[in-house]
């Protein structure tokens, strides 16, 4: 577990051992078979996981339609957020897509972290301070470039996706119908040097 | 601006930023004189470049008076994601955090007093006042919680509805903000946003 969250903190901040200790004892490991819902909407969101192995999604209902905003892979950070740092009702689903492994902090142990260093408080910021750039980054991303210049990006980044996630998944994701989703896809085939 | 008034109007800029502070935790006199140093005033004129497109952000502002907007240029023109009037933050975000150029511009729409903080001065704020680094993390928190909230009702809601909750929670914006900026940061064509204008003066009749 050490070095998959070494990995996740690194970028932002070296933990000295007893620190890294200290964060790992208060570590849930929580394992789930695919297509489980690990919330819905109205309840209350308890932990922020590190992916430690799988792949999830979180979505919304606008109607009776999907609209996910977030396919979260290994390490890549997944909670409703927003119900677990403000501590409303979920708006959101997440659900598995594979068997996950999650790395899971409650708000309770991560309450006790910040209280017991100040440098957990700043690891803290900085986690969320990236969270928050996501999202700004996420919508520059869709002001400034058209529906294939976002397929492009996104396959290029994430290639081994293209291969897990449904495709009405993926289309929902970036914002794109599935027929012209479908069209784009096949524009790569003829051309996978593009991919390399 | 006679001497004496400027002072008492530097006064009340001042007790905005610790009640901004005390929004997060408790911040008292003694503490909030210490930090006070670290942030400066900075002026602007109305319709004036804060941070120019490929320029690195140096600071986080708290606008004091007067209201900014942020955008993004495109070939046929610009969209604004955000408006920011008194007692909001603005900077571009990315460009601060990463040390990076900014991809958008942040410019005021009226004349504007921000309350900023430089970004290595922040650093050093961090590091002499341990307590300052959990203010951060809650402000940090709280503008990541608004964004959220604002794109998922972007997602969710119609035009119609986005329309008509934003007059709601921000009636003087409509006077305050050019129609374009508006119809822009709420993604609504020009066009639809004049006509759903008419929707909102028959409401307030009946």
């Amino acid at each position: 577990m050490e070095a998959v969250l070494r990995q996740f903190l690194d970028p932002h901040i070296q933990l000295s051992n007893e620190e890294m200790s200290a964060m790992v004892a208060r570590m849930e490991v929580r394992h789930f078979p695919r297509r489980t819902m690990l919330i819905r909407e109205g309840e209350q969101e308890k932990y922020l996981s590190l992916v430690a192995k799988g792949l999830l999604r979180k979505f919304f209902y606008k109607g009776k339609q999907e609209v996910i905003t977030q396919l979260a892979g290994e390490g890549a950070l997944i909670s409703s957020s927003v119900s677990f740092f403000a501590g409303n009702p979920s708006q959101y689903y997440i659900e598995t897509l594979e068997p996950v492994t999650l790395f899971s902090l409650s708000r309770e142990a991560l309450e006790d972290l910040y209280a017991k260093s100040h440098k957990m408080q700043r690891m803290g910021r900085l986690i969320i301070t990236e969270l928050y750039l996501d999202k700004e980054r996420w919508e520059q991303h869709h002001i400034c470039y058209d529906v294939k210049t976002r397929f492009m990006k996104f396959i290029h980044q994430h290639p081994d996706l293209l291969k897990r996630v449904p495709q009405k998944y993926l289309a929902s994701y970036l914002n794109i119908k599935p027929e012209t989703f479908s069209r784009l896809k096949h524009h790569l085939k003829p051309k996978p040097e593009v991919l390399v | 601006m006679t001497q004496a008034k400027s002072q008492k109007h530097n006064g009340e800029v001042w007790d905005l930023l610790h009640d901004f502070l005390r929004r997060f935790m408790p911040v008292s006199d003694s503490e909030f004189q210490a930090w006070k140093p670290y942030f400066e005033l900075r002026t602007f004129d109305k319709k004036q470049v804060v941070t120019a497109l490929g320029e690195q952000e140096e600071y986080v502002n708290i606008v004091a008076r007067g209201m900014a907007r942020k955008y993004v240029k495109l070939n046929n023109g610009e969209v604004t994601m955000q408006i920011a009037p008194e007692g909001h933050m603005i900077h571009a975000e990315c460009s601060f955090h990463h040390r990076e150029p900014a991809a958008l511009v942040v410019e005021t729409i009226e004349p504007t007093i921000f309350i900023s903080i430089h970004y290595d001065n922040l650093q050093r704020l961090y590091d002499a006042f341990p307590r300052t680094e959990q203010l951060g993390r809650l402000f940090v928190t709280e503008m990541f919680i608004i964004k959220d909230r604002r794109y998922f009702e972007l997602l969710k809601k119609s035009t119609r509805e986005i329309f008509l909750d934003y007059m709601s929670a921000h009636p003087h914006m409509l006077q305050r903000v050019p129609q374009k900026y508006l119809a822009s940061y709420l993604n609504i064509k020009p066009e639809t946003f004049s006509r759903l204008k008419h929707l909102l003066r028959r409401k307030k009749v009946s």
